[in-house]
């Protein structure tokens, strides 16, 4: 086993560039999308034009919003960022009027608008108010109380939601393109290191090695650890790029990670295993692979959140689909915190999975010999 | 030494090998001959322990290999049809690699592999990757490789196709030196009569599954004894001029293959003048007339009508 093994290692060091390509490839994406899906979310520059403002509610309320963060400038660097394209809108702000400055229309600027409005319609209430009482000497405790009351029952209500801004998927973007990627690359530096397995049985290596004294089961053997260490090489290599060198920090359970990718490169081996053993020739293995893993990338929440899909059909095969799993151990155990218990459901399935396609897979190799 | 046993080999409705009879004497080169599609590789990963025949029996000094493949293959090398080898591996790390598949280690690893390549004539260009080797080379590591653990009995597949005639010349050699001073008995496969009739003292002719013919060479041969053979190059063929040829007394048969006949007729006979005179009448323009004692082709074409190679 040692031997095949060592063969597997020379391989790889004469021929490293799939490997590296899907790696390097795996965290340029990630980090493309991780980024950009930062800024759409973030970062309308501000430019403050009056003392006023600065002390007002208004700053308060926008500094409240969720999905975008307002940032002060200086009047030309808004102007320079909105022209560059750098940022959709931006806007100046003097003491009872607002000016957008729109680079492109968009629904970014439109709830822009809607958010800065609000906040001067409370702002211009709260001045009404003061200005009324004033005279009635009332303290301002009082004052906030009634304030408060009248927000409670308004005259009418505005309620506004957006996906985003939806509580139950607040992540930070970069760990769905971190765990979407790793987990779909991976697949393909799997299946590309099973593949020869099937290459060996047509060409006669592999009758070479029945004939010899080694034992089938170190043969299959072997090949499965072979490629699950160079598939777990793979994602070991992503996420540490992005621990160490972005500083993504997998909200301190880095360790936990990378333990709990174990399963789901395993059942990748095993999914290599079955295909090979159905397919008839590495033609096919290959078509099938590149579509297979692009499927289970897109119903498993690899590309986008599993929580937006919405067909139904589309939620049954996302639950035979290990990438599924995967995302949700990973999502789970960094931005869920799920418990022990709650990780053992995936974690056990995966497993299962696994042992099960193996276990066909081999068998039906063994049963039409090839 | 070894010995097959009405062996037949079913895929899906049609028999790759039927009831297939064969035996090999310690110390012998067996030839194994047929076109492609024969049944020659079906045949060999029967007797190499590869494949479960359908019916039948394959005996390795008495004892089944089928039922305990285990001694058989300690002893047996084989030597695939296709290029079994690491194409980006070095020879000497393939010869490494199976080597040590085989449990050889250390420093006699070191000494087999060493040999190995002595025998093969690789030695100078041990260190090249496999991929870089002409056909011919990546041949004789093929070779190599079912060498490494000093086996009694070699199974060769078609250990020549596809390359230069210098190769083929230097594994014919080979083949020849490891059955004389080492003492391997060799089952060697081919669809080339002339390599089997150079190489082997004893040939079994198959084709479409079947065992044709068997014997030592001088057997064989004698199924055409007393015969000679006519092979007639035209311009044209015409059906009269066949039917004439066919009808003919004293020809005993007639194969045509696109514009050439092969008139197998009696030793004694002499048919030239006929047949020039034949041809006149039919007004065919003949190009050579060949006479010549029979070849194992000749053979091949007298049992199935068909010429060996296509
Ligand atoms: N695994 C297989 N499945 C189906 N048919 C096969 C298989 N292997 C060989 N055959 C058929 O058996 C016949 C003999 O093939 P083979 O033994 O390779 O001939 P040869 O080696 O003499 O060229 C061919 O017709 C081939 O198509
Ligand atoms: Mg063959």
């Amino acid at each position: 086993m040692t031997a095949i093994l060592l063969a597997k290692l020379k391989h790889l060091l004469r021929n490293p560039w799939a490997f590296l390509g899907f790696t390097g490839i795996c965290i340029v994406f990630a980090l493309i999308m991780g980024l950009t899906g930062f800024e759409s979310r973030s970062s309308v520059p501000i430019v403050i034009a009056d003392e006023e403002v600065t002390g007002s509610s208004i700053l308060t309320t926008l500094n409240d919003e969720e999905s975008i963060s307002f940032k002060e400038v200086e009047e030309d660097a808004l102007i320079q960022s909105v022209k560059e394209g750098k940022a959709e809108v931006g806007a100046i702000l003097n003491k009872d009027t607002y000016e957008l400055i729109v680079g492109v229309e968009s629904t970014t600027v439109s709830s822009v608008d809607n958010m800065i409005r609000q906040a001067y319609t409370e702002y211009g209430q709260r001045q009404k108010i003061i200005e009324h009482i004033g005279d009635l000497k009332q303290t301002e405790n009082a004052l906030q109380k009634e304030i408060d009351e009248a927000s409670k029952n308004p005259v009418f209500s505005v309620t506004t939601s957006n996906f985003t801004t939806d509580q139950t998927m607040m992540y930070d973007p970069i760990y769905q393109y971190v765990f979407g990627f790793g987990l779909f690359f991976v697949i393909y530096t799997v299946a590309y290191n099973v593949l020869p397995m099937l290459i060996e049985k047509q060409e006669g290596v592999w009758d070479r090695l029945i004939l010899s004294p080694v034992k089938k089961w170190k043969m299959y053997a072997g090949n499965m650890i072979y490629s699950f260490c160079i598939g777990y090489l793979q994602v070991l290599i992503i996420f540490s790029f992005f621990y160490f060198v972005f500083g993504v920090d997998f909200n301190g359970k880095f360790p936990e990670t990378l333990l709990l990718l174990i399963p789901y490169v395993f059942t990748i081996v095993a999914l290599s295993i079955l295909l090979t053993a159905i397919v008839k020739n590495s033609q096919q293995f290959n078509a099938f692979i590149t579509i297979l893993a692009v499927c289970m990338a897109m119903v498993g929440g690899a590309y986008w959140p599993i929580e937006i899909v919405e067909s139904n059909f589309l939620i049954a095969i996302s639950k035979i689909n290990p990438l599924t799993y995967g995302m949700e151990i990973l999502h789970g155990v960094v931005n869920y915190g799920y418990s022990l218990e709650e990780l053992f459901y995936p974690v056990s399935i995966l497993l299962l999975m696994g042992t099960v396609m193996i276990g066909v897979g081999i068998h039906l190799m063994e049963r039409r010999h090839i | 030494m070894l010995e097959l046993v009405n062996i037949s080999k079913k895929f899906k409705q049609t028999y790759a090998v039927k009831n297939m009879n064969m035996f090999m004497e310690r110390g012998e080169i067996v030839g194994l001959l047929g076109p492609n599609g024969a049944g020659k590789s079906t045949a060999i990963s029967i007797m190499s322990s590869l494949v479960e025949p359908t019916a039948g029996e394959v005996y390795f000094d008495n004892r089944s290999i089928l039922k305990n493949p285990t001694s058989f293959r300690k002893v047996a090398g084989i030597v695939p049809q296709e290029i079994a080898l690491y194409e980006d591996l070095t020879a000497e790390e393939n010869l490494r690699f199976f080597g040590r598949i085989y449990q050889i280690k250390g420093k006699q690893l070191q000494k087999r592999i060493e040999d190995v390549l002595q025998i093969i004539g690789l030695a100078d260009r041990k260190k090249e990757v496999v991929k870089t080797y002409s056909g011919g080379m990546k041949r004789r590591l093929n070779i190599g490789v079912a060498l490494l653990h000093e086996p009694e009995l070699l199974i060769m597949d078609e250990p020549t196709v596809g390359i230069d005639a210098q190769s083929r010349k230097y594994i014919l050699e080979t083949v020849k030196q490891l059955n004389k001073e080492m003492n391997v008995t060799i089952l060697y496969t081919s669809h080339y009569m002339e390599e089997v009739e150079y190489l082997c003292n004893r040939i079994y002719i198959m084709d479409k599954g079947n065992l044709i013919a068997a014997g030592t060479k001088e057997e064989i041969n004698r199924i055409l004894s007393g015969e000679k053979s006519i092979v007639i190059k035209a311009s044209h063929l015409t059906n009269p001029f066949i039917y004439e040829l066919k009808t003919y007394p004293l020809v005993n048969s007639v194969d045509v293959m696109d514009k050439q006949i092969t008139v197998m007729v009696s030793k004694e006979v002499n048919l030239f003048k006929d047949l020039i005179a034949m041809a006149d009448e039919a007004n065919i323009e003949l190009i050579s007339v060949n006479i010549k004692t029979p070849t194992l082709e000749d053979v091949f074409l007298h049992l199935t009508g068909r010429a060996l190679r296509d």
